[in-house]
């Protein structure tokens, strides 16, 4: 899912890196307050982490495949602010060192991973744990990708190299990721699961409020 | 960095990072030898688009490689230094936003 320059028109890529600039700002000024000793590590090895993840491209054999994102993992484990940050160093990277995805088009790769990915897996963990904590998660996995590749779609099916053809782009986005997805979410909920069985203190994404968690004796 | 080391769950987590580092070339053969593509690449085969990639820089390790180096050390070099910078970043940012 890592767009490339040269296949986004000049003005999405612009809105993308707008709608990435705002919320990446955001989340700086608000993780100013998350971050200390524990948490300072806890944000490098989750941004390690899933840079070596999405590294493993899974080989499906014949057929369209995918590797792990972790954008929705990102956000329920170091919650929102400090997933943002979490991806937009991953997807940084990527593109600086590697060139996995285009430098104009960082903006759209930024917004799809390091925004969408990471607020929608949030929120639907938010709204779903109270019915079922590891299911949570892997909807939030699933969910969240499916979402993101619909932002993707969009933004190629609007854009001159893909002849506008916005159904085309969309359906291919979203039905092949809402099917990658359940691996995703899969991936998502099992190392959730390790993490929160093993050190709930951890798990950033449900602290204050949070009645549900084993801290507070449920 | 010195915290992680000193502590049994950051060490862990170093080992875990070690894990996933030296699974990367291995995942690397496995992916090309299946023909490994994602929907982008099909959304762009199918409308068109394929050629209109024009990357503006192609990164000092392109594509996960180290130019003149085999794919399976390129890619376990990029994983190493790829995981290395990307821990060190999130941590320097951290600390940085910490003050």
């Amino acid at each position: 899912m890592h767009i490339p320059d040269g296949f986004l028109d000049p003005w999405v890529a612009g809105l993308f890196w707008l709608g990435s600039g705002i919320v990446i700002g955001i989340a700086v000024r608000r993780a100013r307050g998350e971050l200390g000793d524990e948490r300072t590590p806890l944000l490098g090895v989750v941004a390690a982490g899933i840079f070596a993840a999405q590294m493993l491209n899974w080989p499906i054999p014949g057929g369209t495949s995918a590797h792990f994102v972790g954008g929705a993992f990102a956000g329920i484990l170091l919650g929102p602010y400090l997933g943002v940050l979490a991806m937009s160093a991953v997807v940084t990277i990527q593109a600086l060192v590697f060139g996995d995805g285009g430098i104009i088009a960082l903006g759209a790769n930024l917004f799809a991973m390091a925004v969408v990915d990471v607020l929608v897996g949030y929120a639907l963990f938010r709204a779903l744990r109270g019915v079922h904590e590891t299911g949570a998660a892997f909807v939030a996995g699933w969910g969240a990708i499916t979402v993101s590749a619909l932002v993707v779609g969009v933004g190629i099916g609007l854009s001159s190299a893909f002849a506008y053809e916005l159904s085309v782009t969309v359906l291919i986005m979203v039905v092949g990721h809402a099917l990658l997805g359940l691996v995703e979410g899969a991936i998502t909920a099992a190392v959730y699961g390790y993490v929160a069985d093993a050190r709930p203190d951890l798990v950033l994404g449900r602290l204050d409020d949070d009645s549900l968690s084993p801290e507070v004796g449920l | 960095m010195n915290a992680l080391v000193s502590d049994s769950w950051g060490r862990r987590a170093l080992i875990g990072l070690l894990v996933l580092v030296v699974l990367a070339p291995v995942f690397g053969w496995a992916s090309g030898a299946v023909g490994y593509a994602e929907p982008l690449e099909n959304a762009a085969e199918e409308t068109g688009a394929a050629d209109a990639a024009d990357p503006v820089s192609p990164g000092l390790l392109p594509d996960y490689s180290v130019p003149g180096l085999s794919s399976p050390l390129g890619t376990l070099v990029s994983a190493v230094v790829g995981t290395g910078l990307t821990l060190a970043v999130g941590v320097g940012v951290g600390r940085l936003l910490e003050q």
